[in-house]
């Protein structure tokens, strides 16, 4: 008996929770709106996975056969293209000072004859760091160019040391190494970055949501009206267990798209079992709807949580070791991200979905998001408990002083008569 | 100008009753730039953790140990018997990279025949995953030298040839500007003047929106001599001087106490923050008059600002965006403070250079002024409406004030 009214409660507030979402244009720009318009926009934005043909210039004053085939096979490889040939380094430079170009190779005029005298060449390579992408392009290319070119003079240097044939090819390279990049094959960007990031959007969007929410109805001074009156503020546990109802029922759709659809509709990587997903899904989800709740309740005015608190959201992409990796933040910054539940979240959803690991793999994550789900809700539940007493309190002086005047006016009424 | 100051004096004085959010805010500022000065003050990342597979437990493998264990880059934090078991601490997050020996390398080695070796390195975490990746190529090249050494050696060759053998091309890079390729001076240039943007764009729709909750636009009007522009520039006044001194005090420890390449002059790079902040300031109120409703306005200037971040590019150049996106990036004050910014400190260029990414920070000003005349002319139509209709002027009682909580 005792269950079914407390369900119906539930329900009751759900009900009342929804409709409120459903009937403020800026929760529902941001709920709705906001978290599929930035994963599209990632989509769109890091379309091209890489940074390909970045302009160089190419300062050749050996001007010989070696020279020109190296060039060559720097322009051939996918992540440059040489866009200048300058005479002087000064021109080269001025282009760079321009922004034309993203970096610069120089040969210098030895470089032939150290190659035929049997010496070590040297090549410069000046890099654009204002992007390390770009860096990242233009160092890469430079090299498999440069190993390319090099084996060729290895061969003809162990020709003349008196090893030819199928042994000097075997002596260039005695162990060579297969490399395999795991999870993102290409070393794309996107299939690194936006994966996290799509972790980020739903803990944000709820966030920014639930925070306008929250300052609203302490602003429109209805804090109390979500309570049924036959709870007469107690149990209070229905009302946040219902407005948190509320918002994972409503988010069901953005979560199916966010983080479902948009893998597969962006080629990002998915090979994650979908079952694992959904189940460490569901601790986040609660985890991340009591943690706002519970911030939720210092926020006193429709705007100011946004004001106060939104610049978390870019600390957050740091923080979640999406950038800089976990194991080397300073101990203290380490323990400051368990705070919030988006960081075992984005490391647990990036290993499932992106690397294949199974629940077991991410027991430490899945264990510690339920926990910050109990945890937050009892914080959630202790400020609510809190808020409640404190204009109960209100309340009983402002009825007690009420009852004052009233009798002192009957006195009055009563002495003048 | 006597309009703008009664203004700024009338704003100053709401500051100092309601000092709240300027206190939060400022203390988010610093909170922002301790985090970052402290999280990676490494510059890179290392001693990133990898593990070896070694199913060969000979000479060579234990070699190769030794020589990873000499680099910065990587630590050998384990070592398995078997590729499944390193698979497994890679999904677990406990290695970036492993390195897998198979059973027989040395000895094949010595019996002139060529055994792989396999290296597998996590992309799911670009930085690290790229970072251990380049150690690891550094390594197996650096063993491969080895052998080659020996075997030149045993040909007779002499020691000086015998490098020019081994590494005939070598390439001698230069990484402009940032010589270590350090990650900090690279991420905090950028990311920390966005994070004061962000600030100083929704506290200057937050004040409107709190002009409007309070009722008090009448008083605020009437403080201004009826004239918007001189109400909007006083108004926003206190906050582009407090950003904008935030901004500085980050600079001078940028390039003061850490000592971040700064070729240009550091006054050239101060008053593009102050265009900067203006910048963002006059797109708040664009985004205010555009869409009315300051609630609305300020959830939009919320998405506005976080956008930013991504379409300055520079993290993903966007050059390498698709072109609609090009053209979008221009609408982001961020982008052309990005490229001034490299443009000074970076390289050092002319005036007459970063004056051009300047340009579109004075345009996003203009911006701001041409918004104030059409607010303008809306108000004064609302003006002329209450005129009509006197029963409408009566200043309201503040029915919520700050106090309530």
């Amino acid at each position: 008996m005792r269950l079914a009214k407390s369900l119906q409660d539930i329900f009751e507030v759900f009900l009342i929770e929804v409709k409120r979402v459903l009937s403020d244009g800026g929760v529902i720009l941001i709920f709705f709106i906001a978290s599929l318009l930035y994963p599209l926009l990632f989509g769109a934005i890091y379309k091209n996975e890489m940074v390909r043909n970045v302009p160089v210039a190419v300062v050749d004053q050996s001007k010989s056969e070696d020279s020109h085939r190296f060039i060559q096979k720097i322009d051939a490889t996918p992540e440059v293209v040489v866009r200048y040939r300058c005479n002087t380094m000064a021109e080269a430079e001025q282009l760079m000072k321009e922004r034309k170009i993203n970096g610069i190779v120089f040969f210098p005029q030895d470089y032939s004859t150290s190659l035929a005298e049997g010496q070590q060449a040297f090549v410069s390579l000046f890099c654009d760091m204002s992007s390390f992408l770009y860096y990242r392009s233009v160092y890469s290319g430079v090299s498999a160019a440069m190993l390319d070119e090099m084996e060729q003079v290895q061969l003809r240097r162990y020709a003349s040391a008196g090893v030819t044939g199928e042994s000097a090819e075997e002596q260039i390279s005695p162990i060579p190494f297969e490399d395999v990049k795991l999870y993102s094959p290409g070393g794309g960007f996107t299939s690194f970055l936006v994966p996290g990031l799509l972790v980020l959007v739903v803990h944000q969007t709820l966030f920014l949501g639930i925070g306008i929410l929250f300052g609203t109805t302490r602003e429109d001074r209805k804090s109390l009206e979500l309570i049924p009156q036959r709870l007469r503020h107690k149990s209070i546990y229905r009302v946040n267990l219902g407005r948190a109802l509320a918002y994972l029922l409503l988010y069901i759709p953005v979560v199916a798209v966010v983080l479902f659809l948009i893998p597969h509709w962006f080629g990002l990587p998915h090979i994650g079992h979908i079952g694992d997903i959904l189940l460490f899904l569901l601790p986040f989800m609660l985890a991340t709807i009591f943690f706002c709740m519970t911030v939720g309740s210092f926020i006193r005015h429709r705007d100011s949580g946004i004001l106060c608190f939104f610049f978390f959201s870019i600390l957050l992409v740091f923080l979640s070791g999406l950038v800089w990796p976990q194991s080397k933040m300073p101990t203290f910054w380490r323990h400051f991200s368990y705070l919030f539940p988006s960081t075992h979240g984005l490391q647990g959803f990036i290993r499932i979905n992106s690397m294949g690991a199974r629940l077991k793999d991410v027991q430490f994550e899945y264990i510690f998001l339920w926990v910050q789900a109990g945890v937050y809700f009892i914080t959630n539940w202790l400020m609510t408990y809190l808020e409640n007493y404190r204009h109960l309190k209100r309340n009983e002086l402002r009825e007690k002083i009420r009852m004052q005047i009233e009798m002192r006016q009957a006195n009055k009424r009563k002495s003048s008569k | 100008m006597n309009s703008t100051l009664k203004v700024l004096l009338r704003e100053l004085d709401r500051i100092k009753r309601h000092p709240r959010y300027v206190i939060i805010l400022t203390l988010g500022a610093i909170f922002s730039y301790v985090f970052f000065l402290t999280l990676m003050k490494e510059g890179q990342p290392e001693k990133l953790p990898i593990a070896i597979v070694d199913s060969d437990g000979s000479y060579l493998s234990r070699r190769l140990c030794h020589e990873i264990e000499a680099t910065q880059g990587v630590e050998v934090v384990a070592v398995y018997g078997s590729h499944n078991e390193a698979r497994q601490a890679m999904q677990q997050q406990k290695i970036y990279a492993f390195l897998e020996i198979p059973k027989g390398t040395y000895s094949e080695l010595l019996d002139f025949k060529t055994p792989h070796i396999s290296l597998y390195a996590n992309n799911a975490y670009l930085l690290a995953g790229q970072l251990s990746y380049k150690t690891l190529i550094t390594i197996s090249r650096l063993a491969s030298g080895a052998v080659h050494r020996e075997i030149l050696r045993k040909k007779g060759v002499s020691e000086d040839k015998i490098m020019a053998t081994i590494q005939p091309i070598v390439i001698d890079s230069h990484f402009i500007s940032n010589p270590w390729a350090n990650y900090q001076p690279y991420v905090l240039t950028t990311v920390l003047p966005g994070i004061l943007g962000l600030m100083v764009a929704l506290i200057s729709i937050y004040v409107f929106s709190e002009e409007q909750r309070l009722r008090t636009i009448g008083d605020w009007m009437r403080t201004a001599d009826g004239k918007l522009i001189p109400a909007m520039v006083g108004k926003l006044l206190p906050y582009t001087f407090l950003f904008t001194m935030l901004g500085i005090v980050g600079n001078i420890i940028f390039f003061g106490f850490e000592n971040y390449v700064l070729l240009g002059s550091f006054w050239s790079l101060t008053l593009v923050y102050v265009l900067y902040i203006m910048a963002i300031q006059s797109m708040a109120i664009v985004i205010c008059v555009l869409i009315g409703d300051m609630h609305m306005a300020i959830c939009v200037g919320a998405i506005y600002t976080t956008l930013a971040f991504t379409m300055a590019g520079f993290s993903y150049p966007v050059t390498s965006m698709p072109p609609a996106l090009q053209g979008f990036s221009l609408i982001f004050p961020l982008r052309h403070y990005y490229l001034t910014y490299v443009d000074i400190a970076l390289y050092g260029a002319g005036a007459k250079q970063w004056l051009m990414h300047m340009l579109p920070l004075i345009g996003f000003i203009a911006a701001f002024f041409i918004a104030g005349l059409i607010f303008n002319r809306n108000f004064k139509r609302g003006k002329r409406y209450r005129m009509l209709h006197p029963e409408i002027n009566e200043p309201q009682p503040p029915t919520t004030d700050t106090k309530c909580d």
